[in-house]
């Protein structure tokens, strides 16, 4: 199932994310995120689509997914961060 | 006696020299071969170019950018889509380990937009520094900024609008919702503003770039030399233009 989530961040930037679905299991068979932020290193946000490939549509396992990620990777986002990215995949559910 | 810094004046390129261009001066600047470097730029033809996350297809119109002769790029930094036509672009190159770039990236947008606040007001203009990247001049936006850190060197670039035609802009850019469109026009009309407008007359590339000039070594306490892209930086700008910003590969990467 595939989904195009378009979601603007309270007081930040717009987010498009593109996602594929494994309905079977409800787990993210692909992810692309896209939009009009700020990520340092911008390469990371490749890094964190794989980190995200396989694992539940589920708020609470996404959010420390997103946020144990970025703490590790030291990536630093501006316009989104893990709370908004987790609320705009999640709504691949809808 | 003042640190001196580079200016480049590099005229009219296309959309994959300019940001090729801006990226061998990063790499150049990262081995310690040419000083800091402020360029200023235009672009023909006129151009598109997106943030490095988004995706051409998403925002772009393709088929009216070709009708209409529209280069279209996608940016090293993060950011939204730009629209440029009669616009001064500048580049600043520096590292990050210079004493007056602060480590923090927002506070880094603000002192470089400091600099074209000064440059504003050089030429008799009130301006406002709009967190996270953008300037007002009455409240309306009349510069977007982008920044991106790579070799630990900052490239920060960004767009100081002469004139702006928001419907042409619309006719290349999607919009999330067609519906919405006129909406939106009408929006950004209100919310978009040029040195046009603000001076209500006509004000040349070479004034605003020169009351620039005076923005940034007023806010860097630096002394700006005319100097010319080194033959390596026309080097890596050619492989750049190869590997990436002329290439599909890159531009549709997203």
């Amino acid at each position: 199932m595939e989904k195009r989530i378009v979601y603007k961040v309270p007081g930040g930037k717009l987010l498009k994310i593109f996602l594929l679905i494994e309905k079977r299991t409800m787990t993210i068979k692909d992810i692309r995120i896209t939009g009009d932020f700020f990520a340092h290193p911008e390469e990371s946000i490749e890094g964190l689509e794989q980190t995200l490939r396989g694992k539940p549509l589920a708020n609470k396992a996404l959010f420390d997914s997103i946020n144990s990620f970025i703490h590790d990777q030291q990536v630093q986002l501006i316009g989104i961060d893990a709370r908004s990215l987790t609320d705009a995949i999640v709504r691949g559910i809808l | 006696m003042k640190d001196q810094w580079r200016l480049l004046l590099t005229g009219d390129r296309t959309a994959a020299e300019n940001m090729a261009i801006d990226r061998a001066i990063l790499v150049a600047h990262s081995l310690g071969v040419v000083p800091p470097t402020i360029r200023f730029y235009r672009w023909k033809p006129a151009a598109i170019s997106i943030g490095y996350f988004q995706s051409l297809n998403e925002e772009v119109n393709r088929e009216a950018c070709k009708q209409l002769n529209i280069d279209c790029v996608r940016r090293i930094t993060g950011g939204g889509a730009v629209f440029h036509e009669h616009e001064l672009t500048y580049s600043i190159v520096v590292s990050e380990l210079h004493p007056l770039i602060p480590k923090n990236i927002l506070e880094s947008y603000g002192l470089i937009c400091q600099a074209l606040i000064e440059g504003f007001s050089h030429l008799g203009i009130a301006s406002q520094y709009a967190p996270i990247n953008d300037i007002l001049v009455k409240g309306k936006k009349i510069s977007g900024n982008a920044q991106t850190r790579k070799l630990q060197t900052v490239l920060q670039h960004g767009t100081i609008l002469l004139d702006v035609d928001v419907d042409k802009m619309f006719r290349l850019l999607k919009v999330p919702n067609e519906k919405l469109k006129d909406k939106l026009i009408t929006q950004a009309k209100e919310r978009v503003t040029s040195l046009r407008q603000v001076t209500g007359g006509d004000i040349s590339f070479e004034t605003v770039a020169n009351a620039m000039k005076h923005g940034f070594e007023k806010t860097f306490d630096t002394s700006l030399e005319l100097g010319i892209l080194t033959k390596e930086e026309q080097m890596y700008a050619k492989d750049f233009i190869t590997s990436c910003f002329g290439n599909d590969d890159w531009n549709d990467m997203r």
